[in-house]
C-alpha cells in the first residue's frame, strides 16, 4: 500500500442534478424521433434520448451537468398531440411519444430564436476571441443563414468588465443562457454571478463585493457558448482555428483531469477540459489549467552540462552519461528522487536504475491543505503520477523520510529528476545546505533551476507536453499522455536518459519508444498486466485494485 | 343581477371584521371546517363550475384536485393579489373594501388541499390594500379564524401577507412563486407544475383574489345556486373593470353571459360626448382588441369572447372612441410589455422590445413598407414559444391591433405621421 490516504475528489457532479435523477428509473421507454424508433429509459428528457442515438438537438442553455433553465428556446421540437412546440431539454420521454426535430414549424422556431439572439448582438466576430468556437456562429450557419430584419438601434451593455483574475465579461455578446450563473450556484456553490435587470436590459453581474476568483472559476468560460466570458490568460494570443489539439492528462495534481493540450507554433496556448465522467466530468481547476506556464516556460537546457573549474560547461551526452555513472558509483550511499510528473514508463526504468546502482529511490510527494471548493476536483499533492511511479517500484511513498535522511547528511551522492528541491517551501534551505555538501549531484531537468545550478552534472530532459507515456491517477486510473509539442534539440526524454544510463551500467536495454516500455512493465507488474496503449484509449482504464493492490 | 362579490362593498366599514361577520362572514369557513371533508369541498367547488378569475379561466376545483393527497411535503395556498394587468382594478376593490372575503376564501382553499400555510402575495404598489389586509389578518387571527385549532376544529392555519416589489411578471403564478421564495421574479419552466412542485418545491395552489373571494358565498349558498347563474361553461358572476372612453368607468359585477353591448350602453353609459366607439379590449391589455362592429352578439362569458377571437382574460374592459389613435394604443401596450418582460427567455426578451421599437417608429412617422408584416412575424415567433404566458400576452395585442386596424397603420406609414390625433409629442424610449 502507498503511504498516504486516498482522498477521493468528487467528479464535479451537480448535487441538484443528482436529486433530480433520483426520480429516474431504468424502465425502458420507446419513443419516435423523426420517424426513427429510439430506445431510452424513463426519466430521460427528449434532448437526452436524442443525444443518446446521435441526434443533436441545438441548444444553448441546456448543459448536461447543470439544472434545466429552459430559457434559450433553441431546442424547441414538435411533439405529436401537443399544440405548442416543446423544449426538448425539459420534456420527459413518454412511451410512444413522436418527436419531430426537423418539421417546418421547428425549423422556423429555431431560425426565429437565432434571429432574436442576434438582434442586439454586436456581430463583432472579427475582434471576438470566441470566433471559431462560438455557438452563435455555428448555429447561425446551420439554422438561420438569413439576413437581419432588425433595423433599430441596438441595446448596449457593459464591455470588457473584469469578473475575476482569469475571466472577463462582454455583456453585449451575452445570450443570458445562465450557464455561468448555474455553474457557480450548483457546482462550486460560490454564487458570484446573477442576472440583474429586466427585459433586454437583463445582464449578468457580479454580486456586490464579490469577484469571480474561486478555484474552478474558468469553467464558466468553457461552458459559455458565446463570446461573453473569455479567458484573460488565453484571449488574443491565437485564433482558435490555428490550434492543434492533443488529448492528454493534466499534470497539475494526481486527480488526472482529462485535458486537451492546445498548441500553436510549438507552444502550449491553453488547456481545455475533456469530458471524462470517471475523473473530472466536464471540469478543470484554474490551477491545473494554467500550470503549463510554470511547468514549461523559460529558457530550456539544450545540452548536458558538467561542472569544471569556474562552473557548469556544456558537454556531449556520452561524456555526461559516463560522468554520471562514474560519479554515482564512486560516492555511495546514493539517493534518487524521481518527479511525480514522470510517467509510468520512466518510473519503471528509474526503478531499474536505482536497483542496479544500489541507490535509495523515492518519488517526490508533498501535500497541501485544500478548501472545500478545491476538493471538488483537486488532489492535495502536485504529483500527477505518484501512484503509478510507486506501482513501478520507483518509491514507496517515503519522500519525506528520504528528504530527512538527505538533510541529515546520510548520502554522499544524489540524483534528482525533474524537481527543484531547493525551492521547496519549508525545508528548501535545509535541502540546499545538504546538496551543497554532497560529493556528487546529478540534476535532470528542462531548465537550469536553482537545484540544477548546484549539480556536478546537469542532464536536459523534456516536460509532460513533449512526451508520450502513461499516468496512474490517485484513484488508480491509468491514462495516456500524448506529445503535444516537440522538445528542443539536444534535450532527451527521461526514458531515453535512463536507458542510456542503464546501458552504461551494462544492462541490456533496447526500448525504441514508450509503448515498448509499457509492454515490458505490463509483463513485470501484475496490476498492469492486461493493459496496452491501445486499450488505454483517450479515457484510460481503471486498475483492478481488488485483484492486485495488496 | 345578484351581487355576490360586491355584496359588502357599499356597506360602511365593510373592511372590518365586525361588519363582515354581521353580514354572514366566516360562516363559509365554519361550515367547511365543521361539516365538510376537503374532498367534499373540492367536489362542491367543482359542482359550482367556478373558473379561475386571474385570466386563464381554469376550473378551480380541478386545479385543487391536482394536488397530491399523499405528499409528505408541506402544501401551500397562495392568493395572487398581484393585480397588474393594464385596465384591471377589480381585485384592488375587493382587497380594500372586503378584505375578509379574500381571507376567508384563502382559508377555505387552504383547507381544500390540507394546507396549513397560506400566503397573500400583494402587488407592491398596493400599499393601502396591504395595510387593509394586514389589519384584517390581525382581526381574523384575534377572532380565532387563523392560527392553531381554528374554531375548535383542530385545524391549524397560518396566513402570511407578502408584498411584491413591483413587477408585472410576478402576477404570473410561477413568477410569483419565485418572487415569494426570495428570488428574482422569473417564471419557472413547466413541467413540473405548481400543483406538485410549487413554492419551495412543494405542492402549491395559486388562486386569484376574485376566485377566492367567490368561495364563501358558494359554500354558504351552495354550488347549485352559483351554477344556476351564467352560461353552460361560464358559471356565476364576474367582475369587470371598465375604463377608457366610457361614461361611467368602474368595477361592475355581471352575471356571466350578459350581452356585452348592452352592458356597455346601459350599465356603463356608453361612450361620452356622443363620440363613436372605435374598439374595445375586453380582458386586459394582453387580450386581442375588438372593433366596434364586432361587439354585436357577444355575451360576457369565456366561450363567447373566445368565439369572437379574443379572451375574457381578467375582465379589464378598455373602451376606445373614435379619437383614439390605434397605432399609439398598440405602441403604448407594446411599450408596457417591453418594459415588463422579465428577460429570461430569448423570444420575449428580445421580441417585445423589437416590436415596441417598430411601433414607436410607425407612430412617429418613421414607418416603412414591411414594418407591419415584420411585427406580425415577430409576434408569431414569440407566440407559444416562451416559458410563460407573458410572451403570448405581448404578442396577441400587437398582432390584433395591426390585423383589425391595418388601414390606420398603413396610413401612418404612407403619410409619415400620426393621422388620428393632433398630438405630436414624441415619447422618449
Amino acid at each position: 500500500m502507498h503511504g498516504y490516504e486516498f482522498h477521493v475528489p468528487g467528479s464535479g457532479l451537480n448535487p441538484k442534478l443528482e436529486t433530480r435523477n433520483c426520480d429516474t428509473h431504468m424502465d425502458p421507454v420507446k419513443i419516435i424521433i423523426d420517424g426513427r424508433e429510439v430506445a431510452t429509459t424513463k426519466g430521460k428528457t427528449v434532448i437526452q434520448a436524442a443525444a443518446g442515438v446521435g441526434i443533436a438537438i441545438p441548444h444553448y442553455c441546456y448543459h448536461p451537468k447543470l439544472t434545466i433553465a429552459g430559457n434559450c428556446r433553441m431546442c424547441l421540437v414538435e411533439i405529436e398531440k401537443m399544440p405548442k412546440l416543446q423544449i426538448a431539454c425539459n420534456t420527459p420521454v413518454m412511451e410512444g411519444m413522436a418527436v419531430k426535430t426537423q418539421s417546418p414549424k421547428v425549423l422556423e422556431a429555431r431560425r426565429a430564436v437565432m434571429e432574436f439572439l442576434l438582434i442586439n448582438h454586436p456581430l463583432d466576430c472579427p475582434i471576438c476571441d470566441q470566433a471559431g468556437e462560438c455557438w452563435l456562429q455555428d448555429y447561425y450557419m446551420q439554422h438561420d443563414l438569413t439576413g437581419s430584419r432588425f433595423d433599430e438601434k441596438k441595446e448596449h451593455d457593459r464591455k470588457r468588465e473584469i469578473f475575476g483574475p482569469y475571466v472577463v465579461f462582454d455583456g453585449e455578446r451575452c445570450i443570458k443562457c445562465t450557464r455561468c450563473v448555474r455553474f457557480l450556484q450548483e457546482v462550486t456553490h460560490t454564487d458570484e454571478l446573477t442576472v440583474v435587470n429586466r427585459g433586454d436590459h437583463s445582464t449578468i453581474a457580479l454580486f456586490p463585493e464579490k469577484i469571480l476568483d474561486n478555484p474552478l472559476s474558468v469553467n464558466v468560460v468553457d461552458i459559455c457558448p458565446v463570446g461573453a466570458l473569455t479567458d484573460r490568460d488565453f484571449r488574443f494570443k491565437v485564433r482558435v482555428w490555428y490550434l492543434k489539439k492533443t488529448p492528454s492528462i493534466c499534470p497539475g495534481c494526481s486527480t488526472g483531469c482529462n485535458i486537451s493540450v492546445e498548441t500553436y507554433q510549438n507552444r502550449i496556448a491553453r488547456f481545455k477540459p475533456r469530458i471524462n465522467e470517471e475523473v473530472n466530468s466536464h471540469w478543470l481547476c484554474d490551477e491545473g489549467r494554467y500550470c503549463f506556464h510554470s511547468l514549461t516556460e523559460g529558457e530550456r537546457l539544450t545540452a548536458p552540462m558538467i561542472r569544471q573549474e569556474g562552473g557548469l560547461v556544456p558537454t556531449d551526452w556520452e561524456t555526461a552519461v559516463q560522468a554520471v555513472i562514474a560519479g554515482l558509483g564512486a560516492a555511495a550511499p546514493v539517493a534518487g528522487v524521481l518527479s511525480g510528473r514522470n510517467t509510468n514508463e520512466e518510473a519503471f526504468l528509474f526503478a531499474r536504475l536505482m536497483k542496479k546502482i544500489s541507490a535509495a529511490g523515492e518519488v517526490f510527494y508533498r501535500e497541501r491543505e485544500l478548501t472545500e471548493v478545491e476538493k471538488l476536483l483537486k488532489s492535495p499533492d502536485r504529483s500527477p503520477n505518484f501512484r503509478g511511479a510507486c506501482d513501478m517500484g520507483a518509491g514507496g511513498g517515503g519522500f519525506d523520510a528520504l528528504a530527512g535522511r538527505l538533510i541529515e547528511g546520510e548520502f554522499r551522492s544524489v540524483y534528482i529528476v525533474g524537481e527543484d528541491l531547493v525551492d521547496l517551501p519549508g525545508d528548501g534551505d535545509k535541502i540546499k545546505n545538504a546538496l551543497e555538501k554532497l560529493s556528487f549531484l546529478v540534476v535532470q531537468d528542462i531548465r537550469l533551476t536553482p537545484t540544477a545550478k548546484l549539480a556536478h552534472v546537469v542532464l536536459p530532459s523534456t516536460h509532460f507536453g513533449e512526451k508520450e507515456g502513461s499516468y496512474t491517477n490517485r484513484r488508480g486510473r491509468v491514462q495516456k499522455l500524448n506529445p503535444a509539442v516537440v522538445p528542443p534539440l539536444g534535450a532527451l526524454h527521461d526514458w531515453e536518459i535512463f536507458s542510456r544510463l542503464l546501458a552504461k551500467t551494462g544492462e541490456k536495454i533496447s526500448f525504441a519508444n514508450p509503448a515498448e516500455i509499457f509492454a515490458a512493465l505490463a509483463r513485470a507488474i501484475p496490476a498492469y498486466s492486461e493493459f496496452n496503449y491501445d486499450k488505454l484509449g483517450d479515457h484510460g482504464i481503471q486498475l483492478d485494485t481488488q485483484r492486485h493492490d495488496h | 343581477m345578484e351581487k355576490i362579490l360586491l355584496r359588502n362593498i357599499d356597506v360602511p366599514d365593510s373592511h372590518t371584521i365586525g361588519v363582515y361577520r354581521s353580514r354572514g362572514g366566516y360562516r363559509g369557513l365554519e361550515k367547511v371546517l365543521r361539516e365538510m371533508s376537503p374532498e367534499q369541498l373540492i367536489d362542491e367547488i367543482k359542482a359550482s363550475g367556478l373558473r379561475g378569475r386571474g385570466g386563464a379561466g381554469f376550473p378551480t376545483g380541478m386545479k385543487w384536485g391536482f394536488v397530491p393527497k399523499d405528499s409528505p411535503k408541506p402544501k401551500y395556498v397562495v392568493c395572487n393579489a398581484d393585480e397588474s394587468e393594464p385596465g384591471t382594478f377589480k381585485d384592488r376593490l375587493l382587497i380594500e373594501k372586503d378584505p375578509h372575503a379574500v381571507i376567508e376564501g384563502t382559508l377555505i382553499a387552504a383547507y381544500a388541499i390540507r394546507s396549513h400555510t397560506a400566503f397573500i402575495y400583494i402587488r407592491g404598489e398596493f400599499s393601502f390594500g396591504a395595510q387593509v389586509l394586514a389589519r384584517a389578518i390581525d382581526e381574523a387571527a384575534a377572532a380565532g379564524y387563523l392560527g392553531k385549532n381554528v374554531l375548535g376544529s383542530s385545524y391549524d392555519i397560518d396566513l402570511i401577507l407578502h408584498r411584491g416589489a413591483g413587477a408585472y411578471i410576478c402576477g404570473e403564478e410561477t413568477g410569483l412563486l419565485s418572487s415569494l421564495e426570495g428570488g428574482k421574479g422569473w417564471p419557472k419552466v413547466k413541467p413540473p407544475f405548481p400543483a406538485t412542485h410549487g413554492l419551495f418545491g412543494c405542492p402549491t395552489v395559486v388562486n386569484n383574489v376574485e376566485t377566492l373571494a367567490s368561495l364563501p358565498w358558494i359554500i354558504e349558498q351552495g354550488a347549485s345556486r352559483y351554477a344556476a347563474i351564467g352560461t353552460e361553461k361560464s358559471k356565476g358572476t364576474k367582475l369587470f373593470s371598465v375604463s377608457g372612453h366610457i361614461e361611467k368607468p368602474g368595477v361592475y359585477e355581471v352575471d356571466m353571459g350578459y350581452p356585452f353591448k348592452q352592458f356597455l350602453q346601459e350599465h356603463c353609459g356608453g361612450v361620452p360626448e356622443g363620440k363613436k366607439l372605435k374598439g374595445v379590449i375586453p380582458g386586459g391589455a394582453s387580450m386581442p382588441v375588438l372593433r366596434a362592429e364586432e361587439l354585436d352578439g357577444i355575451s360576457m362569458d369565456y366561450e363567447s369572447f373566445q368565439a369572437a377571437g379574443t379572451l375574457l382574460g381578467s375582465g379589464g374592459v378598455i373602451v376606445m372612441d373614435e379619437s383614439t389613435c390605434m397605432v399609439r394604443a398598440a405602441w403604448n401596450i407594446a411599450r408596457f410589455f417591453a418594459h415588463e418582460s422579465c428577460g429570461q427567455c430569448s423570444p420575449c426578451r428580445e421580441g417585445c422590445h423589437w416590436m415596441e421599437k417598430i411601433f414607436r417608429r410607425v407612430e412617429h412617422g418613421d414607418g416603412k413598407e414591411g414594418d407591419l408584416d415584420l411585427i406580425l412575424s415577430v409576434s408569431g415567433n414569440i407566440m407559444g414559444n416562451t416559458i410563460c404566458p407573458f410572451g403570448d400576452a405581448a404578442a396577441m395585442p400587437a398582432a390584433a391591433f395591426i390585423k383589425k386596424y391595418r388601414e390606420e397603420f398603413d396610413q401612418h406609414i404612407r403619410e409619415k405621421r400620426c393621422t388620428v390625433t393632433s398630438s405630436t409629442s414624441r415619447v422618449p424610449a
